[in-house]
């Protein structure tokens, strides 16, 4: 399958490794995996800002970048989730642009459920060494249903121990732009997310959203945990390092 | 109406946060609340009872409601009257007080008790009360001790969830007129006893009842009460004057839809099947009837309500008041009720705080939320508050009430965003300035662009190049 890997401006700008990792394991599922050149952002911050107009500017200059491709995969609940539900209430009242977005919308996948509900694939190709345990991230969870697939695709690492923490599927408080308007309310939040995993023990907290990650491995180190690794979970999978 | 105050929030929330007393207040909380209606909506299902599906039900409720609420309002009216009742209606908070205090001074009366009522607290009731020589005496528990404090209530339904055992014996032994004691958890029942010894006497004495409701029902004219603590109960039988506060929206067409809305209020609210008493009152005192008022007022109130049918906030008037959303709130668990400046806290307060007190006077309100959606998923009603947060922002933007600043770096960025040639080359400058910034660390530790990240957090950075320069360069290699 001809599909389109979409990075994320955040994995771009702070992660590239998460990237790379979506590509190995895309291209270790068979799929021919093209990196659309103009692609940026999927546009969320402005439309969290209230910013309707320049979110509907964004979501079009995405729609006709990805519009040839069968799939669109984005490592990203977050991402995806504005990408499915947000476009296309976005170009619903756009005669040009309402069919086309609601087209690619639909075809638009966070990384683990498009691996496990849509290619079925279940054989990563890593290994790893210790104990993890998964943040799930609010929008991939209660905005896509996203909570088995990555459990499910962990549990076939060879080496990987997984271990559930408490109230996995508690905000983190990173909310984007929120994480700096009210950055006391997110330590605050986050800080409990740190007490979870610290509570847990795991050797790494893997989550499918760049977003809550940089806060939660922000706030550990701030802590003082420098044992804990904090990754996405293409990290995990696809195994390597780095590009 | 107690006007929110603008601009406060931000300023507030450092105080929150620090005040550790406040924080263990809370986080003693929350896992009750969470875990109990957890447990209650668990249970449903062992009776073959399906959460989901009374959800589906309590929503069209609620929507078929609205959809003819002039119709429904003018049924209960109808109904209320032919049972004795009188029913007046009120415009804003201002006209809630004058109502009461006529009615008040019609019937001689110097002292109301009051079971909880949060339009009350929309009014600021107790004050115009005081200030006109009637004494109101809250008896819910919770309200009891936030009223002995001077204070607001903190949640809907659990208004002292924000004090500490110490500072309840504190107020206690000050108005009680004893000397304090040491207290622990072992001694709520002792305390809680001593409040009812004093309350008991207000009962007997008071010459008039306040009570909110968590429900009008339509076909019968009856206001549903549903309480814990038995004060409702007192408040509504013992005075020879009742007077039942209630927003326009609270009205159910039939005792059937009460009974199915009750199968979802209070699970959500404490975890409970049923809460401990639950009123249906209906009109006033019948021959041979050995207790009950010889007087009911029904004050009907609409304070911003009825604007907001029709409009893209309307779903927020299926709020039944049960405290859920707050109760699952991660920011309503880091600062408490006060924070949001108001009489609603957490999420449906940051929906109708603005809404009813004026976009302009709660700017923070709707930007306060970090898009979880923990709140609509427990949402009894399926609110979809996320979303009417989200169109409040919008409306922000599109009433121009968004700092200029904000703006044009929303404005700017996203310019960017659309020029993908400009926006590679300026992302790969900022990945080499983040990786110069970290230095042989892995991590941010001060980082001047965005401080507030880096008060409390690291920021952790890649490696000086971004996904698409190293991209690119493999694909040429």
């Amino acid at each position: 399958m001809r599909v389109a890997l979409y990075v994320t401006c955040l994995v771009d700008l702070m992660r590239p490794s998460v990237g790379f990792a979506a590509l190995r394991l895309l291209e270790a599922a068979d799929c021919e995996v093209v990196v659309p050149a103009g692609q940026t952002c999927c546009g969320q911050p402005a439309w969290s800002a209230g910013e309707r107009a320049a979110a509907a500017a964004l979501a079009k200059k995405a729609v006709a970048e990805l519009e040839g491709f069968a799939a669109v995969v984005v490592p990203s609940g977050s991402c995806a989730e504005h990408m499915r539900k947000v476009w296309p209430e976005l170009l619903a009242d756009d005669a040009h642009w309402a069919e086309r977005g609601r087209i690619v919308a639909e075809r638009c996948h966070e990384l683990s459920s498009f691996l496990v509900d849509v290619l079925k694939f279940t054989e990563p190709p890593a290994d790893f060494a210790g104990s993890v345990t998964y943040h799930d991230s609010c929008k991939g969870l209660r905005g896509l249903g996203i909570k088995k697939q990555p459990r499910e695709l962990l549990a076939k690492v060879p080496g990987l121990r997984f271990d559930e923490m408490s109230e996995c599927e508690e905000c983190c408080g990173f909310g984007g732009a929120f994480a700096v308007e009210f950055g006391e309310i997110s330590t605050q939040i986050v800080d409990r997310k740190c007490e979870s995993i610290a509570a847990v023990g795991a050797d790494a907290v893997v989550g499918g959203d760049l977003g809550c990650l940089l806060n939660i491995e922000g706030r550990l180190r701030r802590r003082g945990d420098s044992r804990t690794r904090v990754l996405h979970i293409a990290e995990v999978l696809a195994g390597g390092s780095g590009e | 109406m107690t006007a929110a105050q603008p601009l406060t929030f931000h300023a507030r929330v450092g105080e929150k946060v620090r005040d550790r007393r406040l924080q263990q207040a809370l986080q003693k909380a929350r896992p009750l609340f969470v875990g109990k209606r957890a447990r209650a909506v668990a249970a449903l299902a062992e009776d073959q009872l399906d959460f989901e599906g009374l959800r589906d039900a309590g929503e069209e409720i609620r929507n078929r409601v609205l959809a003819d609420l002039d119709v429904w309002l003018d049924i209960f009216e109808e109904r209320a009257r032919a049972t004795g009742a009188e029913v007046l209606w009120a415009r804003d908070g201002r006209e809630i007080c004058e109502q009461v205090i006529d009615v008040a001074r019609r019937h001689g009366v110097a002292k109301a008790t009051k079971s909880k009522s949060m339009l009350s607290e929309e009014a600021d009731l107790n004050a115009a009360l005081a200030a006109a020589g009637i004494r109101p005496v809250e008896t819910d528990l919770g309200e009891y001790i936030v009223q002995l404090a001077g204070e607001a209530p903190s949640h809907i339904i659990a208004p002292a969830v924000h004090k500490s055992i110490d500072q309840v014996e504190a107020l206690f032994a000050r108005e009680h007129g004893r000397p304090e004691q040491p207290r622990s958890s072992a001694d709520i029942p002792a305390m809680t006893a001593e409040a009812r010894a004093v309350l008991r006497e207000h009962f007997l004495s008071a010459e008039m009842g306040i009570t909110g409701a968590n429900f009008l029902i339509a076909e019968s004219g009856s206001a549903a009460l549903v309480t814990n603590e038995g004060n409702g109960r007192m408040v509504t039988t013992l005075p020879k004057v009742h007077v039942v506060i209630t927003g326009i929206e609270k009205i159910v067409p039939t005792l059937e839809d009460f009974a199915t809305l009750m199968r979802l209020l209070p699970r959500s609210a404490t975890g409970q099947t049923i809460s401990n008493y639950v009123s249906l009152l209906t009109g006033t005192r019948r021959e041979g009837d050995g207790e009950g008022p010889t007087k009911t007022v029904f004050i009907l109130v609409d304070n911003g309500r009825a604007a907001l049918l029709g409009s893209p906030w309307q779903d927020m008037l299926r709020c039944i008041r049960c405290g859920a959303c707050m109760n699952h709130c991660p920011v309503y668990f880091s600062l408490g009720g006060h924070a949001y400046g108001w009489v609603y806290p957490g999420p449906m307060g940051s929906v109708l705080t603005p809404l009813l007190t004026g976009l302009e006077n709660a700017l923070e309100l709707p930007r306060a939320s970090t898009g979880c959606n923990q709140c609509g998923s427990v949402c009894p009603v399926r609110i979809p508050l996320p979303k009417l947060m989200h169109r409040l922002r919008e409306e922000q933007v599109k009433r121009g009430l968004r700092p200029r600043r904000e703006r044009l770096m929303i404005g700017a960025w996203a310019w960017l965003a659309g020029r993908p040639k400009l926006y590679r080359w300026l992302a790969a400058r900022a990945a080499r300035y983040l990786r110069w910034l970290a230095g042989d660390h892995a991590t941010i530790r001060v980082f001047g662009l965005a401080p507030a990240w880096t008060e409390g957090r690291d920021l952790p950075v890649g490696p000086g190049r971004t996904f698409h320069e190293l991209y690119a360069a493999r694909k040429r290699a």
